[in-house]
């Protein structure tokens, strides 16, 4: 094992143990909030029964107040400061497994091969909030579910021994009560989830259409079924919040039911304790239970909301154990391979679609520092996924084989000695200086690099290096060019760039990519392009061309 | 959008609050039937029978009108939801072409899956809690006076201290809040950020830097949000103390009462039902407060919401087009033949899909009501480009979808003559699978299945750049399928392609700013 991967085991072990001690805290506060609650009550009202019952029977004098009244006191204090800990401390809890969480969910998706793929999903907003909806009912469930769980058994099962100490037979009434609520909740829970299943599928479904309706407005307003697609998208999401209506509806009947339960055992424990006999001072006991069963009533309410939240947690984990599954985090395994290669040689390398489907015929190309390469042929040849492949992006070697300097390179080292300029690159909302992925350059290499692809000025303007920047501050050619300034100042050996010339007008591609290729000449470079590049300086051309008809139609 | 949903909520929010109130008094009848029956078992030694009763009748009506009102609260929140979507829809199909194709689409689908929710939970339930704060408190006043006037007098005078108390912590909690979101705004989303960028930032090699330092980041994040919390929780923590703290003195006084150690007014010489009936209303009065203040976040939520949909629909205001002057001229006397084949050429850039969309009236000149179509179009033109919607299902479903009838043979001969039926790329005719969003299909490959389509319907065709992205073979077809059609029917195309300019019977050169009329067919 590398020492990277000890490291992040032992941060998550740290941070769990950390984030242990606090839950446990947590889950304390919250018993002694719910104790002091009910203990609060049930002490009010045996001693307002007792002096009421010593005023009368003369025996004022003689009753010593003090300590019931103190109790009252420390149980109202108590319950006070116990209800703000525990939510306090919970939510550090949840915050503290929060960072660990994300940050290992992080890892795992790194790792994962979807990232690799044809088109990121996650890229899109609306796919992102479902996913971000999904880390965030998973970072909470504990604090919804866990917690409050816990502190309702714990007052339940004190009250319910109280109860058989004072009043036995009400047991007979409450316990089938109980049972019959838990069996309720029982037949409830996969109601629940399955109906929430449904209204978040259906929700994210009519999202998705209507996306592919904003996406074709154009064709769809010149045949006058926009509106009729527009309704049918609509139409979709309000079905979808129908079903959580009827959820709720399920919830608020079952609310109703629990919420009968702290008043009728209350009710049940008086009332036994009357036929059993009990009279006067003998009475207080039962009582205390009895409205100790209705302040337990009230903690309680609003149950259902843990019922969701645990329907929640469970979709939530459901859909992301799909990233972190099956996908450790990736071990370096460069044994005896040197960090600099100066020729790449790539032997039957099977054309392929970006979906992995062959698309017949293969490549032979020798490529060597110093003699940058520029594949062209026309849009949907199949040179954004020969990229990758060299890359080690697609597990789609086949018969084909790369070598480097004569050591055969196997995906997972070629990912390893690859810079991939993606023609989609993102700008990440962090500073310039971060954008640049290059922790190792000195402030002037970032400029110089700017300067090369002509976002010096730019960024002077934005606050410099350390200004900051997201996606939506720069125009689609500037993140073009912040990824061009990326691939200048990365180390590696071979740099594959997709689509140099895009969003640039042809003139100023022409520019950035001479000075591109002249700044890396001790590199192997390859780069695509769907135009012709006669024009590019210094570069010779390995023309893709569609050998079957039909390849020249596949998009990159 | 606030205002709308104001007014969409009027209805259900009277009937939601009404329920409420009668389910409150209710509560506040089984509270004092409750202490009555216990009040009189302990100190009277015998069972009240009525109050038992009544207590129990009140107890179930007071669930069913709960559940009754959450119901009616639920429904409400639906139909303001549900309104503030048709109002987005009817924004959305009112807006120009080109104005929906500036909305952010993912955000706005975001937005419309969660904002309408919101916006309806902050009209319906957080108002209705809000309500419920000036009405609780004074139901409970009163039920508490018919016992003891001093007692209710005690709890309102409670009512100001805690509300200096919200006010004072309302300014730190905002205050605090306003402070993290300048020092720490920037960092509340970094963990979605870096999902969104994550090939980017694998294709440079920086994920194990990335993870240090998200890591760093949502530590230093969830640092500053437990800053705010201790401060926001203070919140619930007053009504807590104040509500427990109300039971504990009024449990003592009630107390020294009843033992006639000392004598205050109004907590002296009562039965021991009275007292129990006080204990039990005192918290009671200040569950509304805590209701409300637990909403706090939906509030946020909520006006965070409006203020977001006012963005994206805020109509096509600022989007006045910029147009090529060559377009002023052709706009008067550019006339459209009934059939035959328009070209429409020029350099790029130079307008011409733009010509193209403002013929079929998808885009409308500044100050020109949208409805104003040309009438001949008014029945819809059949558009050829790559980003014609493609459903997900089979080849056969996105050839006839919106054809009034599906016939098969039709579709076979439409697939037939673009070329989609032996497809090596999209393989199985008229079965192949085409995945959601036509996700599997190349752009010429929506060409083609636009052009069988416009085959199948007999509207007007509308076609920009038809062969651009074919290879030699299928633009062929495409060219010879458009020529047959435009024997019938007009066709208009956007074309970059010298081979469909020569078939054309008219071309509208947008370089030369002039209609060359070549009556060739005619």
């Amino acid at each position: 094992m590398s020492p990277f991967i000890l490291s992040v085991v032992e941060s998550k072990e740290e941070a769990r143990r950390g984030s242990i001690f606090w839950w446990r805290l947590a889950m304390l506060l919250a018993l002694v909030a719910l104790f002091s609650g009910v203990l609060l009550t049930g002490v009010s009202v045996w001693f307002l029964g007792a002096v009421a019952l010593a005023g009368a029977g003369g025996a004022a004098y003689t009753f010593n107040f003090h300590i019931p009244a103190a109790l009252i006191r420390l149980f109202a204090m108590a319950r006070t400061a116990a209800k703000y800990g525990e939510r306090l401390v919970g939510h550090k809890a949840a915050l503290l497994d929060q960072v660990s969480r994300r940050s290992m969910l992080f890892s795992a998706m790194a790792a994962a091969p979807k990232v690799r793929g044809a088109s990121w999903q996650l890229g899109d907003q609306d796919r992102l909030a479902d996913f971000v909806d999904d880390v965030e009912n998973l970072d909470f469930a504990k604090l919804r579910v866990g917690i409050p769980l816990l502190a309702t058994a714990g007052g339940l099962a004190f009250v319910t021994a109280a109860t058989l100490f004072v009043a036995p037979m009400a047991l007979a009434v409450i316990l089938p009560l109980l049972f019959g609520t838990a069996t309720c909740a029982r037949w409830l829970l996969p109601r629940l989830a399955r109906g929430w299943q449904h209204v978040r599928l259906g929700k994210r479904a009519a999202g998705r259409r209507l996306g592919a309706g904003l996406g074709a407005v154009v064709p769809l307003q010149a045949e006058r079924t926009w509106q009729k697609t527009l309704a049918a998208s609509f139409t979709a999401l309000s079905g979808a919040d129908a079903q959580f209506l009827q959820l709720r509806c399920k919830m608020a009947a079952a609310d109703t039911l629990v919420g009968l339960l702290g008043p009728i055992a209350g009710l049940v424990t008086l009332g036994c304790a009357w036929l059993m006999g009990q009279r006067g001072e003998a009475l207080l006991p039962a009582a205390f239970v009895a409205f100790a069963w209705l302040a337990l009533g009230e903690a309680t309410q609003g149950a259902s909301r843990i019922l969701l939240a645990r329907v929640k947690e469970d979709a939530a984990s459901k859909a992301l154990k799909a990233w972190t599954t099956g996908t450790p985090p990736e071990i370096a395994t460069i044994h005896g391979l040197s960090s600099c290669v100066s020729s790449l040689e790539i032997v039957a390398m099977p054309r392929r679609a970006p979906d992995g489907r062959s698309l017949g015929g293969t490549v032979d190309l020798i490529l060597e520092a110093g003699r940058p390469t520029v594949l062209s042929g026309p849009s949907g040849c199949g040179k954004t996924s020969l990229l990758k492949q060299v890359a080690g992006w697609l597990e789609a070697d086949g018969d084909g084989k790369l070598t480097g300097d004569g050591i055969e390179l196997a995906n997972a080292s070629r990912r390893q000695l690859v810079f991939l300029g993606l023609h989609d690159a993102a700008v990440l909302s962090d500073t310039v200086r971060e954008n640049l992925f290059a922790p190792d350059a000195t402030d002037a290499e970032c400029r110089a690099a700017l300067d090369i692809v002509e976002l010096g000025e730019r960024v002077r303007l934005a606050g410099g290096l350390e200004g900051w920047i997201t996606q939506d501050t720069l125009s689609l050619g500037e993140a073009h060019r912040l990824n061009l300034a990326r691939a200048l100042l990365s180390p590696l050996p071979i740099i594959l760039l997709d689509e140099p010339g895009e969003h640039l007008d042809t003139e100023q591609a022409r520019r950035i990519v001479e000075r591109l290729i002249a700044q890396l000449r001790d590199r192997i470079l390859l780069i695509s392009s769907h135009k012709a590049s006669g024009a590019w300086k210094g570069a010779r051309e390995f023309k893709l061309d569609g050998t079957p008809s039909e390849i020249r139609n596949r998009i990159d | 959008m606030l205002a709308r949903a104001q007014s969409l909520a009027a209805g259900g929010l009277r009937g939601t609050l009404l329920l409420q109130i009668v389910r409150m008094a209710l509560r506040l009848v089984f509270a004092g039937a409750l202490a009555m029956f216990a009040g009189v078992m302990i100190e009277a030694g015998t069972i009240s029978i009525q109050a038992l009763v009544i207590g129990l009748a009140a107890l179930f009506l007071a669930a069913l009108i709960g559940l009754l009102a959450e119901r009616q609260q639920a429904e409400a929140e639906f139909f303001v939801a549900q309104g503030l979507r048709e109002g987005a829809r009817e924004t959305l199909a009112a807006m120009p072409a080109r104005a929906v194709q500036a909305l952010p689409a993912g955000a706005l689908i975001a937005g419309l899956q969660r904002y309408p929710e919101a916006l309806a939970a902050l009209v319906v339930g957080h108002r209705t809690a809000a309500l419920m704060l000036g009405i609780v408190p004074a139901l409970v006043v009163c039920a508490i006076v018919a016992v003891s006037w001093q007692a209710a007098l005690a709890l309102l005078f409670a009512t100001p201290i805690m509300i200096a108390f919200f006010i004072l912590l309302g300014g730190t909690i905002h205050a605090r809040a306003e402070n993290q979101e300048r020092a720490f705004g920037q960092l509340a989303t970094q963990f979605d950020d870096r999902i969104r960028t994550l090939p980017t930032i694998l294709s440079a090699h920086g994920v194990d830097h990335e993870r240090r330092k998200l890591e760093a980041r949502m530590a230093a994040y969830a640092d500053s949000t437990m800053n705010m919390l201790k401060v926001a929780f203070l919140n619930a923590g007053v009504i807590d103390f104040f509500s427990s703290l109300s039971i504990a003195i009024l449990a003592v006084f009630l107390g020294l009462g009843h033992l006639k150690l000392v004598d205050v007014p109004g907590f002296s010489g009562m039965q021991l039902w009275q007292s129990l009936f006080i204990l039990m209303l005192a918290p009671e009065f200040f569950a509304p407060f805590r209701r409300y203040a637990e909403l706090y976040h939906t509030k946020a939520e909520g006006n965070a919401a409006a203020l977001a949909m006012d963005g994206f629909l805020a109509g096509p205001t600022t989007l006045e087009q910029v147009m090529p002057l060559a377009f002023d001229r052709f706009e008067g006397d550019l006339r459209l033949p009934p059939k035959g084949m328009v070209a429409i050429v020029g350099e790029s850039g130079s307008g011409k899909s733009t010509l193209l969309r403002r013929l079929a009236s998808v885009e409308v000149p500044a100050g020109v009501e949208f409805a104003q179509l040309v009438p001949v179009f008014a029945k819809g033109v059949d558009w050829i480009s790559t980003d014609i919607p493609v459903p997900a299902g089979t080849l056969a479903d996105a050839l006839s979808l919106n054809q009034a009838e599906r016939n098969p043979t039709k579709l076979l001969s439409a697939a037939q003559r673009v070329g989609l039926l032996h497809d090596t790329l999209l393989p199985g005719g008229l079965d192949a699978r085409i995945k959601a969003g036509g996700e599997n299909l190349s752009g010429g490959q929506r060409l083609r299945i636009g052009v069988a389509r416009a085959l199948i319907s007999d509207r007007p065709i509308f076609a920009d750049e038809p062969t651009a992205k074919l290879d030699l073979a299928n633009a062929a077809r495409v060219r010879a399928v458009l020529a047959d059609c435009a024997c019938e029917r007009l066709v208009i195309v956007a074309t970059h392609d010298p081979k469909l300019k020569v078939l054309a019977t008219l071309v509208v050169d947008l370089d030369q700013r002039e209609a060359d009329q070549r009556d060739v067919a005619e």
